[in-house]
């Protein structure tokens, strides 16, 4: 078991998400920044569907019942044990070390992952929580996880991967990009926007200049996390793992995978800056980002 | 129109069967999914007159995803259309909209009630919340825009309409559509396979108490 003895804000078990759900309109749910997901899984030795913890509000404290390799990831994250470490490590934790879990007032979410994954029951094929839908449930101090059986070993500690957040924002133009006039695309990809305070896991809400589309709604149609919706008034919202599986409003451009960490990770007030790729460029980030990785590899 | 493909991203495919509302598109565009799902590269999700394929571009590759299509929606034209459930919907039609839906509708509250329980309804697809289906047609007297400022919660099993169409809140939300009545029935259940109680595809019919 893990146990958690200290929960700042909220604190889910997420995993790879509930694609399979996606016609019944339930939200694909997961890590709001997959990349950072992914990397905590492979640090722990992992793989990528396997389940962890999504921390929103530092400190978060737990202690596991036997010893366990571990990792943290997330934006300008460490962890005190023993000693104070830096995140983006694999480290490896004692039978009942209490280790907290550190954050800058610029993290938004923080993935803690534990060998062996997180043993929770799956719901409709997941152990991602939605719990709006009653598909897992925010966790509470105190309260205690089942884990898997352990995969790494202490000699897997020390690993490391180097990420960071700075940068533009890639994304590809469209589905709808013909719904906008080339000044508001010209905008959209030439100007900074900022990070507004109602940004959730279901996205992020920008302020800049209007992008607004020529006609307003769209015949409402499938979307994926990523997308950049402009509602009428012209101010884009960058969607994230909990959004809904539909959407009636013009997508612009669609954020790349390997920069959805980036939009999701940034904090009110901050700024983010877009640029355009074609697939081909979006698709070699994605090769990119996954190659910083640590190769992932059952005992 | 012929089907446009267009790039969602890098991990999918938007596929736009049409431009306007047609209940031989919604077919069509389920049908689409339902044939994408088969090959089991990655969901899919119809609505309207659209079908959005994902799958991982570590698997597939998305121009031999593009090069599928084509194919998939010639199966889609051929398939014949599955075998749809009846769902009924117990309603007491008490809903706080309900006579100003009947003013605006220029019907008595008797006749809106008959109006919208007198006929069976498409369940097009589902989205916006888990197990909410977007149902259609309304009798076209039944005068019902969306509101101008949504409600910040709407109920659980609110019975709603707006623009032609009819649905049930399965979960509390916010909301823009007008409350008619409302049901017990449990419309989406995490337990239950499958956990939404109206399937993309069922006739709906709601049945006053």
């Amino acid at each position: 078991m893990i146990h958690l003895d200290e929960v700042s804000l909220r604190a889910t078990v997420q995993d790879g998400g509930r694609g399979a759900h996606l016609r019944a309109g339930v939200p694909h749910a997961g890590a709001a920044d997959p990349l950072a997901f992914r990397a905590a899984q492979a640090l722990a030795g992992n793989a990528p569907g396997d389940a962890a913890l999504e921390i929103i509000g530092l400190p978060f404290a737990f202690h596991c019942d036997d010893a366990r390799l571990v990792a943290v990831t997330g934006r300008e994250v460490s962890l005190r044990a023993r000693d104070e470490l830096p995140g983006w490590v694999s480290v490896f934790v004692r039978a009942g070390q209490t280790v907290t879990v550190l954050g800058t007032e610029r993290t938004r979410f923080a993935y803690l992952a534990v060998s062996g994954g997180l043993a929770t029951p799956p719901l409709l094929g997941s152990r991602s929580a939605y719990p709006a839908a009653g598909l897992g449930a925010v966790l509470r101090a105190g309260g205690a996880l089942p884990l898997g059986a352990p995969r790494a070993e202490a000699s897997a500690a020390g690993r490391t991967v180097a990420f960071t957040y700075g940068g533009t924002v890639a994304a590809m133009a469209g589905p709808h990009a013909d719904r906008f006039g080339a000044e508001a695309l010209a905008a959209f990809f030439g100007s900074p926007f900022r990070v507004l305070p109602d940004s959730d896991r279901q996205g992020v809400r920008l302020a800049g200049p209007s992008v607004a589309p020529r006609e307003g709604e769209i015949l409402t149609c499938g979307v994926v996390a990523g997308a950049v919706q402009v509602p009428r008034g012209g101010q884009p919202i960058v969607l994230l793992a909990d959004h809904q599986t539909t959407g009636g409003y013009p997508v612009i451009a669609t954020v790349v995978e390997a920069d959805l960490g980036r939009v999701a990770q940034a904090a009110p007030g901050e700024e983010l800056l877009f640029e355009r790729v074609g697939r081909e460029e979006a698709l070699r980030r994605g090769a990119a980002a996954r190659a910083l990785l640590p190769a992932y590899q059952y005992p | 129109m012929t089907a446009r493909i267009r790039a969602f991203g890098e991990r999918a495919l938007l596929v736009e069967l049409g431009e306007a509302f047609d209940e031989a598109l919604v077919a069509r565009a389920r049908a689409l999914a339902d044939a994408w799902e088969a090959l089991r590269h990655g969901p899919a999700v119809p609505a309207y007159a659209s079908t959005l394929l994902c799958f991982d571009p570590e698997r597939l590759a998305p121009d031999a995803a593009e090069r599928l299509v084509p194919g998939l929606l010639a199966r889609a034209a051929a398939a014949p259309s599955r075998e749809s459930a009846l769902v009924e919907i117990p309603t007491r039609y008490d809903g706080p909209d309900l006579a100003d839906v009947a003013a605006r509708s220029g019907l008595s509250v008797d006749e809106l009630v008959a109006a919208h329980s007198g006929r069976d309804y498409t369940a097009y697809f589902l989205g916006f919340l888990p197990g909410f289906a977007y149902c259609g047609r309304l009798d076209p007297r039944i005068v019902a825009p969306r509101l101008e400022r949504p409600r910040e919660r709407v109920p659980a099993g609110a019975v709603a309409v707006a623009d032609g169409q009819t649905a049930v809140y399965p979960l509390a939300s916010p909301g823009g559509w007008r409350l008619i009545g409302r049901t017990d029935l449990v419309l989406f259940d995490p337990a239950a396979d499958p956990p939404a109680r109206i399937g993309a595809g069922d006739r709906v019919r709601f049945v006053p108490r």
